[in-house]
């Protein structure tokens, strides 16, 4: 068993880990994270990446509220390619509590956040799918967010300061003596070996899994799993994130990303972890709610449907769903359970990632004895790309393959152009739906840190556009058979992936999604004969 | 966007289908093809306008995409508005400009026709307007007749006219066929139609296909408040080129989000009105025979149509007459396309499916209704190509 | 309003739309065909698959179909062959007999084929194509795949790779692969397949190949070998490399479907059938149990057809024939009762070797191929249901999508050729 060394290993790739990874590293302390499956396998990437202004939580928590927009602020700041910058609205409808909006309005202002209002008309004008009954709309500084993008930039920036990653590592046991951390046994998902780490702390933010963990430690955490379902659409149904302004309930968020339109969420309280199944039920039940606000909603095309669960700490609570608050909770194990080295993250929200580790850190700082301030929210995550490389992206991958590359890579985009003009061969569009290049995926697959299709799909959005990887996932395999990792297993790498594909369309199967699993189905049963391949 | 377009992009199912169809794509790989332009950069276009391929300009605007479609996406349209899009953002050489402007070339050439002709015909002319312009030195230019068909037409009138009937002629068959629209006048007033006809603007098709949405855009709703008015006082409006048909019911919709919905029943193809006269048993069918074999060239515009070919019907009752269709596809010209340098190689490798199929079936004259087919046809075989309601006025006694 | 008249009206244009129409104007009929746009066909195989698999042991290949849907009658009576299996032998002589008129020849050797993909993977099929006929592997000793660098839909390891694991290759046959680079950045099927009919590109083709043939070796290509009807590519590329060359199925764009498709619709054209795509049945008149017309869109015009018969040949949900919303399946035409699995549209498994109930949804008809409904009452006189509409009929596990229409196609024809007589 080979023996590693770090001052602390995070378990859990998510916004959270990903962020405290940074903040360890760029305070001079030595970290690796751990996760189990993919960076953002957990809640992270199966949420409706809304980058919160705080007017949500104006009303119910001013202090979260708060400290969402001055998150919102930094992120904007530090990370540039990881947001769209699209602004948010709040409509009221006629049977909306009508006193609600100046309620909201006086919230808002307390907590500095900005608001404008909008004149119904202009609203029909600019924005048409929108129901013509709204009565009031307000403009707030929302965004869309790419939390993939955010997790990966947290992890480069960190990998810059020494900081190291283990991704499908799970954790098999936790070493401690005389009431110590000393380390951490891993288990390499994809090969089974096992690995020792040997640390002074843990830190735990594994979400909904952080009472597993807490358990392999010896000790009981709560934590309330709460699972929503969100739905992709085809294409951008609003250039805004739309909330409905009234107090925060299932299905009053639409946030456009990209391509495509994300509306969610549901509520409702699961006992695993990993119980990211959506229903059909479910999403029936969304887009009844979504009508109110479009009315066409039912005839726009649904291209999947997923499921994130919510990890929510209450003390003593057993309470869930909505009245349980997004605040998170920093448990200190020392102090509670009397364990040394070891921290649980537990609950909050994607927009205050960075917040959450900083005060994390600051925790694990004192109990390392390390004065280094945080400078997570000072430090870029990535250096924006050059309009001069922009426009040599834009002579090989044209204008909107260029400007998504740029997005997606980030730093990494300089590399890949240079690539693509070297070797035009490289300049073929793979994923015809989300325009993304096999130098983008050749650029993803040999980056050391993917091992799958999947892996591949996230960083690049290769298959996540309408036909959901039918044509691009065959030629992506063919394309990488150069690559030990994906070069011998044909069969299950595609078939892993085709199954997480439709894992996602199957709540949605009807209307012209019904017609391209159809034609999926006939091209890799009827045409390829896959299901009895060997 | 509208809700109708929202739902068409919706109803893409990325089949390839159009690609597999676009007689452009077959031959070129510098057209990324109709399903890249279309739907799939419509979908980015949604956040950012600017979203084209640069290859557009190789689309032709032959609309084979939205035949093929299965899925009822309006490709050819999205394909339109994205080639308006570049060439707002990116400008269009001075010749796109001149080939545009069907109409202003046509009243231009009313100082001297046959000097233009002649002109067009001097070959180190041609090959310095190819240096030059970028306009391709081989294909053969259309000939400007002397005069006009608006001048050459003699309004007769009918006392009691089966029909009211106005006639929207369209630049080619005014400046360069008027024979074509006498020919139509003849058979109509042989069946004791009276025949209205008006100066228009140019359908607009030429300055779409080139990208110049906004200068089509004001000739559509001039076009559109003059035929509204003729529809209202009952008249039907019928067309001898496919193109300007569709470009007056469909393209004004599609494009400029004009009410068109009342030229979808009152305006049709000249035949398809024939057609109606006979289902009505007014259409005269003693005919002259005419022994003879010709070859049929169905132009893309009327395949989009989607009703068919009506001249073939009426066509048929012409005793002796033998009309094969050459099954070729798109001839290749799409109007001003083929005359540009860098576009004549791939309209002339298209055009060869055309040339294979004259050969196959051996004819030496070709009917087909639309003018710049009848140009190609005629360029890449030599045969003698004429409109279909020529050789119905031949059989008439008429010509 | 436009109308039309004729004596049979088929809608659609997959293989069985074709086929009804191809036999009714065989007997003489004025047919009329429409679709709303081009069918499924061009994104087959191009092969005429006809049943793949033994019914009693699924994962073991059939070698005679033709008894294999004898049983399958008896075992499944809802099953469309079980309606269709009467004129099965003549609708493929009839095929044939038309294939071999148009310039595009398919081989029939009264059994099974085992024919690679693209993929690695062995299918079964009956008909095949000429450029498609790969003699069996077991016996070939060299085997050379060939890929186009600017072709990204075809790689020639992933080929071999999985052939491997899926073939009983001989024990001494060598595999190989060569990539073609032309000056061409990126070509897709079509523009490449029109490339190869250049003398000059294939001679290109020929000088990068050849150095890498051995005596009697069989080499595969993407489907890609020519784009007209009579152009022989694949054999002047055997003849000049002195080897069989083949063709493999692959994803869409392929030409083997299209190449199909193009000839039969050239075939009806020359045989009088008015073709007209792009125009879409909206709507139909019904009186009693006859309908009388059909309203149809074309382009933005509304235009009625009258017919004495009329021939439903629409497709499943790809080619549009049934439509879905979250809670009901509907016939798009006549709004016929689909025989659905309720509840059950799908399975967890994306690949179930019991396919995906959805494929099974269609319209329930008679030994006429009247469609019935639940009561096995006759709702249409003279509607004739075929190919991907009709229900209980799983292709893409059975392996049957292109029997199955080409067999109900035929029966349609002949059904309305037959009418009125």
């Amino acid at each position: 068993m080979a023996a590693e060394k770090a001052q602390v290993v995070v378990i859990g790739g998510g916004a959270t880990g990903t962020g405290i990874l940074r903040d360890l590293a760029l305070r001079g302390i030595s970290a690796i994270l751990v996760e189990q499956g993919d960076l953002a396998h957990g809640t992270s990437s199966r949420f409706h990446g809304l980058l919160h202004s705080g007017a949500r939580y104006a009303v119910k928590d001013k202090e979260a509220a708060r400290e969402c927009l001055e998150e919102n602020m930094i992120l904007r700041r530090i990370a540039p390619n990881c947001v769209e910058n699209t602004g948010g609205l709040f409509v009221q409808l006629p049977e909306d509590n009508a006193e609600y909006a100046d309620q909201w309005l006086a919230a808002c202002a307390e907590s500095g956040i900005p608001t404008e209002e909008l004149d119904p008309r202009e609203l029909r004008r600019n924005t048409p799918v929108l129901h013509h009954r709204v009565t009031r709309a307000f403009i707030v500084p929302d965004c869309a967010v790419d939390g993939f993008r955010v997790l990966w930039s947290n992890v480069n920036s960190a990998r810059r300061y020494g900081a190291r990653l283990y991704t499908y590592h799970s954790l098999t046991g936790i070493q401690q003596s005389n009431g110590k951390v000393t380390g951490v046994e891993l288990t390499n998902q994809l090969t089974g070996e096992r690995k020792y780490i040997e640390c002074e702390m843990i830190i735990n933010s594994t979400g909904a899994w952080g009472g597993a963990v807490a358990a392999l430690a010896g000790i009981e955490l709560n934590i309330i799993k709460d699972k929503g379902t969100l739905v992709a659409y085809n294409h951008r149904l609003t250039n805004q994130v739309v909330n409905r302004l009234r107090p925060p309930g299932d299905g009053d968020i639409f946030v456009p990303h990209g391509t495509i339109t994300i509306f969610g969420t549901t509520s409702v309280t699961v006992n695993d972890a990993a119980c990211t199944k959506p229903g059909h039920g479910e999403v029936l039940d969304l887009i009844k709610i979504g009508q109110e606000m479009i009315p066409d909603l039912e005839n726009y095309r649904l291209i999947r449907a997923f499921a994130g669960v919510r990890p929510l700490y209450q003390a003593g609570n057993t309470a869930g769903g909505r009245s349980v608050t997004r605040n998170f909770a920093l448990v200190d194990h020392q102090e509670r359970d009397g364990l040394q080295g070891f921290i649980s993250i537990v609950g909050g929200k994607f927009t205050t990632f960075r917040l959450m580790a900083e005060k994390t850190v600051d925790l694990a700082a004192k109990r390392l004895d390390v004065t280094a301030p945080c400078r997570t929210a000072e430090e870029s995550l990535t250096s924006p790309v050059s309009e001069q490389w922009l426009e040599r992206g834009k002579r090989v991958f044209g204008i909107p393959g260029a400007k998504k590359a740029a997005d997606r890579l980030g730093d990494s985009f300089q590399r890949v152009v240079e690539e693509a003009e070297k070797n035009p061969d490289q300049r073929k569009i793979f994923c015809e739906c989300e325009v993304v290049s096999l130098a983008e995926i050749v650029h993803v697959a040999g980056d050391g840190d993917s091992f799958t299709l999947g892996d591949i799909r996230r960083k690049t959005r290769m298959g996540m556009g309408t036909c959901q990887g039918t044509f691009c996932s065959y030629r992506t395999l063919g394309a990488l058979s150069g690559y030990s990792q994906f070069a011998g297993n044909h069969r299950e790498y595609l078939t892993k992936f085709l199954q997480k594909r439709w894992k996602g369309i199957r709540p949605v199967l009807w209307g012209q999604q019904l017609r391209e699993a159809q034609l999926s189905s006939a091209i890799y049963c009827s045409l390829f004969g896959m299901e009895r391949m060997l | 966007m509208t809700q109708e377009n929202r739902l068409a992009l919706d109803n893409c199912i990325k089949c390839s289908i159009c690609v597999s169809h676009c007689p452009v794509a077959k031959v070129t790989e510098r057209f990324a093809g109709p399903k890249q332009n279309g739907p799939d950069l419509e979908r980015f276009r949604l956040e950012e306008p600017a979203a084209v391929h640069p290859s557009i300009g190789y689309c032709s605007n032959c609309k084979n995409c939205d035949v093929a479609c299965p899925s009822g996406v309006s490709i050819s349209a999205m394909n339109a508005k994205a080639k308006g899009e570049y060439v707002t953002l990116h400008g269009a050489p001075l010749r796109d400009k001149i080939l545009a402007r069907v109409e202003q070339m046509g009243k231009a050439s009313r100082l001297a026709p046959s000097l233009v002709n002649r002109l067009g015909r001097i070959k180190p002319l041609r090959v310095l307007g190819e240096a030059m312009m970028g306009v391709s030195s081989e294909m053969t230019m259309p000939t400007y007749a002397k005069k006009t068909f608006l001048e050459m037409f003699q309004p007769k009138k009918i006392t009691a006219s089966k029909d009211k009937v106005l006639y929207f002629q369209g630049c080619y068959v005014n400046y360069n066929t008027p024979e074509v629209g006498m020919a139509l006048a003849a058979v109509l007033a042989y069946h004791d139609i009276e025949l209205t006809v008006e100066p228009f603007n140019c359908c607009g098709l030429p300055l779409i296909a080139n990208g110049f949405l906004d200068v089509a855009r004001e000739y559509a709703q001039k076009n559109v408040s003059k035929l509204q008015q003729y529809i209202e006082q009952g008249y039907r409006i019928i067309t001898t080129c496919p193109s300007c048909n569709l470009t007056l019911r469909r393209e004004y919709q599609e494009l400029f989000d004009l009410d068109t919905s009342q030229f979808n029943e009152q305006m049709m193809d000249a035949f398809e009105f024939l057609n109606l006269l006979d289902q009505r048993g007014e259409l005269k069918v003693e005919l002259q025979e005419l022994p003879k074999r010709v070859g049929y060239h169905q132009p893309c515009h009327l395949k989009a149509a989607g009703c068919g070919i009506p001249s073939l019907e009426t066509l048929r009752h012409i005793p002796g007459l033998e009309v094969r269709d050459l099954d070729a596809g798109c001839c290749g010209l799409s109007g001003s396309y083929g005359f540009k340098k860098e576009k004549y190689p791939i309209s002339q490798e298209i055009g060869q499916n055309i040339s294979r199929a004259v050969q196959e079936l051996a004819v030496d004259q070709v009917i087909s209704e639309c003018g710049m087919c009848q140009l190609q046809v005629h360029h890449v075989t030599g045969a003698k190509v004429y409109h279909p309601i020529q050789l119905l006025a031949e059989a008439y006694h008429l010509a | 309003m436009m109308k039309k008249n004729t004596d049979v009206l088929v809608i659609g244009a997959g293989l069985s739309g074709l086929m009804a129409a191809a036999k009714a104007v065989a007997q003489h009929k004025k047919v009329l065909l429409v679709a709303k746009g081009m069918g499924a066909l061009g994104l087959s195989s191009g092969c005429i698959d006809l049943w793949g698999y033994q019914i009693n042991q699924p994962d073991k290949v059939c070698t005679n179909p033709l008894a294999e849907i004898a049983k399958l009658v008896s075992h499944k009576p809802e099953h469309p062959y079980a309606k269709v299996a009467d004129v099965l032998p003549e609708s493929i002589d009839f095929f044939l007999q038309i294939c071999h008129q148009n310039k595009i020849s398919y081989l029939n050797t009264n059994r099974n084929w085992q024919l690679p993909t693209a993929l690695g993977t062995l299918r079964p099929t009956y008909l095949v194509p000429q450029s498609m006929a790969v003699p069996d592997l077991a016996e070939v000793k060299e085997l050379l795949v060939v890929g186009f660098q600017a072709l990204k839909d075809f790689y020639p390891d992933v080929l071999i790779t999985n052939l491997q694991k899926n073939t009983p290759l001989g024990a001494h046959c060598h595999l190989k692969t060569l990539m073609v680079k032309l000056a061409n950045q990126e070509l897709n099927a079509n523009t490449l397949a029109h490339l190869l009919e250049k003398q000059a590109m294939l001679e290109q083709v020929i000088s990068q190949i050849k150095p890498h043939v051995l005596p009697g070796m069989v080499v595969l290509f993407p489907p890609v070998l020519g784009e007209q009807l009579g152009h022989e590519v694949t054999e002047v590329l055997s003849e000049k490399l002195g080897c069989s060359v083949y063709e493999v199925a692959n994803i869409p764009p392929a030409l083997p479907g299209q190449r199909l498709q193009k000839a039969l619709l050239h075939h009806l054209k020359t045989q009088g059938v008015e073709v007209i795509i792009g125009c879409q049945v909206t709507d139909a008149q019904i009186t009693e149990k006859r309908c009388q017309g059909v309203v149809a869109n074309s382009n933005g015009k509304i235009m009625e057809i009258s017919a004495q018969t009329m021939v439903l040949a629409t497709g499943s949900f790809l080619g549009g024939g049934l439509t879905s919303q979250s809670n009901e399946i509907k016939e798009a035409v006549f709004g016929l009762p689909v025989k659905v699995c309720p509840g059950k549209w799908s399975r967890q498994d994306f690949l179930s070797l019991a396919g995906q109930p959805f494929h099974e949804f269609g319209v329930a008809v008679n030994d006429q191929l009247q469609p019935l409904d639940d009561q096995g009452q006759v709702l249409l006189e003279n509607v004739l249901i075929t190919g991907a509409n009709l229900a209980g009929c799983n292709y893409p596990i059975e392996k049957c999508g292109n029997g199955v229409a080409l067999a109900s196609g035929y029966k349609a024809g002949k059904l309305v050729g037959e009418a009125g007589r």
